[in-house]
């Protein structure tokens, strides 16, 4: 929950300081000086921004699967590594006992 | 059940191999009335050829027929929908047409991996083994590094009571996938069948060091075997310290303190049947096995 919050957070926040420099531009374009310095709370807001982004993007990440080969192991069936699905029978008693009584002709 | 659950557990059954006919049809079923195929791209034509095997296997052809139109309106001339359409007609039709449909395809290309192996296996269902057998044995010479030819070919000799033969096969499996605890198992398994029983120890001894060895950290006695653990231990237990003159036909070294190996394994059944499952309910066959493991050495 707190990580969706953070990741919102910061996507505001960064939008934000992102209109405000368009803003301050503009500004100063209208003014005549386009050369000014950006205000530092504009530079502070991303920064914020950054650090609750990744603060939330650390905390939304998936849950860690292991990577040894045994706990991969530890998963497997003995039936499906010994399923041999290129050989397999398809005519079984599968038809019998999967059917519904409706639609059974016996 | 949401599609994307549904579209997720079709994709481990795919990615482990698994034969679970009812469940997969239900899921398919589930997508294909919210034709959610069409979305998947090339992964859907896979997940639609995997409702087909599901919904033939299960009986109900009216779906798998439906799925096969689908595919083979978008693939011509594919030879793995060939390979289909004789499944379809082996669940129907007399198998003398189905071998004659493979027959006319193999003669057109006598290197088709999976019409082989369907042929195969139309000739060890109707009882045709020796056939079957001759046909396997040159299909894995063909294609060695085909893992399933090799233990369909171990599965035929054990079935035939020939484990030697059947040890052999596995022994090629081993070679091809040798992290591969399972077949190790299968193997160990084999070997203690044809009576060779130091070379049924050293490989249950080897399942289980390549199931459990993740264990560092744990001391031995606080890790609870699970899963083919167990089965390996089985098999090292008990019957074994009985023979003490382990004649092996593969000519390998007797184990040395049979009687200690015979007490860890003891020990391990213990406790992988003393740990309780949720709910604190007993483990099921408790009380049998220990008191299998309990009886004294005849």
């Amino acid at each position: 929950m707190i990580e969706k919050l953070f990741l919102t957070l910061a996507t505001l926040a960064l939008l934000h300081a992102a209109y405000s420099t368009y803003e301050h531009l503009s500004l100063l374009k209208a003014l005549g000086k386009p050369e000014g310095s950006l205000p530092l709370d504009i530079v502070y807001e991303s920064i914020l921004a950054l650090i609750l982004g990744l603060l939330g993007a650390s905390l939304n990440a998936p849950p860690l699967k292991d990577i040894t080969w045994a706990s991969e192991m530890k998963k497997r069936t003995i039936d499906g590594m010994d399923s041999r699905l290129g050989f397999a029978h398809y005519k079984s008693r599968g038809k019998f006992l999967f059917a519904s009584p409706h639609d059974a002709k016996i | 059940m949401s599609l994307q659950s549904a579209l997720e557990r079709l994709a481990t059954y795919r990615a482990n191999n698994t034969r679970a006919s009812q469940d997969i049809f239900r899921n398919g079923l589930l997508v294909l009335q919210k034709s959610g195929f069409k979305k998947l791209g090339d992964d859907g034509w896979t997940t639609l050829e995997q409702l087909t095997l599901a919904s033939i296997d299960v009986g109900r052809l009216d779906i798998a027929d439906q799925c096969l139109q689908l595919i083979a309106d978008n693939f011509p001339n594919s030879p793995r929908v060939d390979c289909l359409i004789g499944i379809r007609m082996e669940a129907t039709e007399p198998p003398e047409t189905a071998l004659k449909y493979y027959a006319d395809i193999l003669e057109a290309d006598s290197a088709n991996v999976a019409i082989w192996k369907r042929r195969i296996s139309v000739l060890r269902r109707t009882g045709k083994v020796e056939k079957a057998l001759n046909e396997l044995v040159q299909f894995v010479d063909t294609f060695y590094t085909d893992v399933e030819g090799w233990l369909e070919l171990a599965d035929i000799y054990a079935s035939c009571n020939q484990y030697d033969h059947s040890f052999q096969a596995l022994s090629h499996v081993l070679l091809l996938t040798p992290q591969n605890p399972f077949y190790v198992l299968q193997a160990a398994e084999t070997a203690y069948t044809s009576e060779d029983f130091s070379l049924a120890i050293k490989m249950f001894l080897t399942v289980v060091d390549m199931t459990d060895a993740d264990d560092s950290e744990q001391l031995l006695q606080e890790s609870t075997p699970l899963g083919i653990t167990v089965r390996a231990w089985f098999g090292c237990a008990r019957r074994i310290a009985q023979n003490a003159n382990l004649k092996s036909s593969s000519n390998t070294s007797a184990p040395k303190n049979l009687e200690l190996l015979d007490e860890l394994a003891t020990e391990r059944l213990r406790v992988a049947y003393s740990s309780s499952g949720q709910k604190g309910e007993i483990a099921k066959g408790r009380q049998e096995v220990f008191a299998w493991v309990a009886t004294p050495l005849a």
